[in-house]
């Protein structure tokens, strides 16, 4: 065999850890970077206990026992990942699924989440798939702990997920002869950009029409919660038609709290989208190719939004290279002309935010959720590397050298 | 449509290039100063000078010990970082197509479908790659001849640095065959090759005199040397009397596997699975060109290192640096970063443009760093070790006189995200300006060039039509894909993306 030395990671799901796991910890970094205000610098430290954040401070502190790297960030955000545990396909009964809730399809035991853990991300929104117009309800969990929704909730029902573009109507039968028998059940579904519209407007409308008229229609409480903005919309939007439409749409309906996922090309439209008062999540830098949908994504997109003033998040997308992931992400963004501060913001506090959980998640703030990245290196620089992640103060990857 | 926006394509193409050559110097000499110079091979130089003349380097050093020429002209300035250029040691980009669909094609060679105009060679200037090593693909059995170039040239001839070099031969299955078919038919080549030898002796020992006729009827060079014999000298395997066959008589779909034999010619061996490194090291120490091979590996071959380093030849790993497998029982997901398995059993590495995700060096030389790598040693991995790969460390791959005045002045350090390539010189010539870079400026803020943007009030559709043309065009197109109709075949490739997806 190979002599020792290489590094093999080998990350278990977390049923296969310990039952009483540590989860009160010191930790120890030349910077602590905490998304709420200053990074400490020359020498930080992290208090854990039972889980939580109690202290961050400048200084040393802790004995022998404490984990120690170079900097430490929040632990990273991830507003579109990619968990089911079913297929990933779509739900053919009805292109409105306003009642479908991914709680009850996401797969706790899946390696993906234990993929994401380890490469820094530790909360992430799960929501259904993009090819149903109106997927349903998305759930915004941890990516380790206890596998159990409750051990790993942060917010349940966290969004209304939509889809414009060419996707929903990409797996549709296209017109054709108007003989025979329909082939499949795939013939009703959009088959266009502009019936995918249709069919999101003709739900809204039918919501409202609903509660106007006193009559039922199933989801009508969704649609609600959307429309008085207790609850945000995610839809996907890639090229700059479907970046516009969302917009729309979102002005036709007064939808308080939109947010636009996939938006490869909205740096064509940064006055639109921040007159529309939308937010953000980008897909992963892609080089030598177009994105989804065949949307052109610059590598300044993120600085555009960034001096627009639109809030916005990176993603990794659940990609399956590992030099895809969300932990590298913000390097192609700042070689894009974003300043460090603001990527760290758009994979912490700003996808945070989008989802309302930023009392627990998002920041190194005392009495927040112990979610800590730990790194090798300036973090985001592709030359430096997650050394440890930290997931409600479980030690998911160890910073400390094997034997 | 297509057409006329092809041809802007090039208009625009040959725009650039009268741009760059206009500011190029004309001159013989060229002084490059530099905040700080990374040699590669020797310690760092702060506040550096490099003197170019004729196209080499004639003097490197810190500006206080180098003699500048007062005719020369001066590039770069205290805020920059001078580099030799990236050297990438394998690539297909650049060909027209990868390979050829026989199976056994040592005949061809990449001259002819090498593209000079191909976007792949601009980006080239844009990542600060300097010299690469354009070779046919692993879909194969036995490839073409490959062929050193420079990004930079209006030919073929004129980008060449080394002509007919490398040969490509594959371990891991071209389409259609398996594991066993592939190491027959990469046998077969060489027993073919034995036999043809032998019945050329066997013809010249019998008086029969078909194979010159042959080599006359097809228009062969038969003087000088061509027209001698001589015995064989490969190490492995020798066909005897092979002194009596002029070599301008053995036949041409022949010639270039006995010049591998002979260890005239450097290997280059793909595998995708460890047990392909097995079988290509057993067929090159069986035919006696071990000594010139180097392995182009895909992730998971990491696990014959150790066969590998006891091998001794290089390696160029291609694609994710981090391996990623399931354990089969458990499900759970096992990840290796690979160029640590390397460096720890002994071997020697070279980094690879041929990634999934920026298609850059520095970019893999970073990461090589992040997963454990030292810094010098990724640094060598995508320049000292490729140009030794491509018996070429003693012109490129570092900084130092009398090497090729390839040079790379950088804004920052080479391992930093925010760092850029400002300006290329290729033997003494600036071929790259970032300021005159239109395209960049375009990949990077997604403005529209000028001159290729339509009458106005379309605007919006030149933004749409014009970034990254080149780009679009090798991407498999979704839409065309939905014209024909999901039937049943694309229905399930459709599914099959989307599992990825998860």
């Amino acid at each position: 065999m190979i002599s020792v030395g290489w590094t093999l990671l080998a990350l278990t799901t977390s049923a296969a850890l310990p039952q009483e796991e540590e989860t009160t910890w010191v930790i120890r970094a030349q910077t602590v970077y905490t998304a709420a205000g200053d990074p400490i610098e020359d020498g930080a430290f992290i208090e854990v206990e039972d889980g939580i954040i109690e202290g961050v401070g400048s200084g040393s502190r802790g004995g022998d026992g404490a984990l120690e790297c170079f900097a430490v960030t929040p632990g990273l955000i991830d507003l579109s990942v990619r968990i089911a545990s079913s297929r990933w396909s779509v739900e053919e009964s009805d292109e409105v699924q306003l009642a479908a809730r991914m709680a009850d399809a996401v797969d706790l035991f899946s390696y993906r989440w234990g993929r994401e853990a380890r490469s820094g991300v530790t909360s992430a929104l799960v929501s259904p798939p993009d090819n149903n117009v109106l997927g349903g309800l998305g759930i915004a969990l941890k990516t380790a702990g206890e596998p159990t929704l409750e051990a790993r909730l942060l917010r349940d029902d966290a969004v209304l997920r939509g889809s414009f573009g060419d996707y929903p109507a990409r797996h549709s039968t296209p017109n054709r002869l108007a003989v025979g028998p329909p082939r499949d059940f795939r013939t009703r579904r959009p088959a266009t950009r502009m019936a995918t519209e249709w069919v999101m407007r003709d739900a809204f409308y039918k919501g409202i029409a609903a509660k106007r008229s006193g009559t039922a229609y199933d989801g009508a409480e969704v649609l609600e919660s959307v429309l008085s903005g207790e609850r945000p919309m995610i839809v996907q939007a890639w090229a700059t038609q479907d970046i516009r439409t969302a917009a729309f749409f979102k002005a036709e309906f007064s939808i308080p709290r939109m947010i636009i996922d996939g938006a490869a090309e909205a740096w064509r439209e940064p006055e639109l989208l921040r007159s529309s008062g939308a937010s953000v999540v980008l897909p992963p830098m892609v080089f030598g190719q177009r994105a989804r949908d065949n949307a052109f994504y610059t590598l300044s997109c993120a600085k555009t939004l960034h001096d627009a003033g639109i809030p916005f998040a990176l993603s990794g997308h659940g990609a399956e290279r590992s030099d895809e992931r969300l932990a590298y992400q913000p390097a192609h963004a700042m070689r894009g002309g974003l300043p460090f501060e603001a990527a760290l913001e758009a994979v912490t506090m700003a996808p945070a935010r989008m989802i309302g959980v930023e009392d627990r998640v998002g920041s190194i703030e005392a009495g927040k959720d112990a979610d800590l990245v730990l790194w090798s290196g300036r973090p985001f620089e592709p030359s430096s590397r997650v050394v440890g992640v930290l997931v409600s103060g479980r030690l998911v990857l160890d910073p400390r050298p094997t034997e | 449509m297509k057409a006329a926006m092809s041809i802007k394509r090039v208009l625009s193409c040959s725009l650039v290039l009268v741009a760059v050559v206009g500011s190029a110097t004309a001159s013989e000499k060229l002084v490059i100063e530099a905040g700080r110079i990374i040699t590669v091979q020797g310690p760092e130089i702060a506040d550096g000078v490099i003197v170019i003349e004729d196209g080499r380097i004639t003097a490197i050093g810190p500006a206080s010990e180098v003699e500048k020429p007062w005719d020369a002209p001066v590039l770069g300035g205290p805020e920059f970082t001078a580099f030799p250029g990236f050297i990438e040691a394998n690539t297909t980009r650049g060909l027209d197509r990868a390979n050829e669909s026989v199976d056994v094609a040592p005949f061809l060679d990449v001259r002819d479908s090498l593209d000079p105009i191909n976007f792949f060679f601009e980006d080239c200037k844009r990542w600060g790659i300097t010299t690469i090593s354009v070779q046919q693909g692993s879909d194969c059995v036995i490839g073409g001849r490959g062929r050193v170039v420079k990004p930079h040239g209006d030919t073929v001839e004129e980008m060449t640095v080394r002509p007919s070099f490398g040969l490509v031969l594959s371990a891991s299955p071209k389409r259609g065959k398996s594991r066993a078919t592939q190491s027959q038919a990469l046998r077969q080549a060489f027993t073919d090759l034995r036999e043809h030898l032998e019945q050329l002796v066997q013809e010249k020992r019998d008086g029969n005199d078909r194979a010159r006729r042959e080599a006359l009827y097809q228009g062969r060079d038969l003087e000088g040397e061509r027209g001698k014999g001589r015995a064989m000298t490969a190490t492995a395997w020798k066909v005897d009397g092979l002194e009596l066959v002029p070599r301008g008589q053995v036949d041409e779909k022949q010639e270039p596997l006995l010049d591998l034999v002979e260890g005239r010619v450097a290997a280059f061996f793909h595998c995708s699975q460890p047990m392909d490194v097995h079988r290509a090291l057993e067929i090159a120490r069986d035919n006696g060109f071990l000594a010139r091979t180097t392995l182009i590996l895909e992730p998971a071959c990491w696990k014959a290192a150790d066969v590998i380093a006891e091998a001794g030849v290089p390696v160029v790993l291609t694609g994710d640096l981090t391996h990623t497998e399931r354990e089969p029982l458990t499900g759970e997901e096992l990840e290796t970063f690979v160029p640590t398995v390397y460096r720890d059993a002994g071997v020697r590495f070279a980094l690879s443009s041929e990634n999934s995700s920026t298609q850059s060096l520095w970019y893999q030389a970073a990461l090589a760093v992040g997963g454990g790598v030292s810094r010098q040693t990724a640094l060598e991995a995508v320049t000292r070790v490729p140009a030794e790969i491509l018996g070429l460390g003693d012109r490129v791959g570092a900084l130092a006189e009398g090497m090729d005045g390839n040079v790379v002045i950088l804004t920052g350090d080479p391992l930093s995200s925010t760092t850029w390539v400002d300006t290329v010189v290729l033997e003494g010539e600036a071929v790259y300006r970032r300021d005159e870079d239109v395209r960049n400026r375009h990949l990077l803020e997604g403005i529209a060039q000028p001159g290729t943007q339509p009458a106005a009030g379309s605007s919006d559709v030149a933004a749409e039509a014009e970034p990254e043309s080149e780009a679009a065009m090798a991407e498999p197109d979704e839409a065309s894909g939905e014209e024909t109709g999901p039937d049943s075949g694309e229905e399930a490739s459709n599914e099959e993306e989307e599992d990825t997806e998860q």
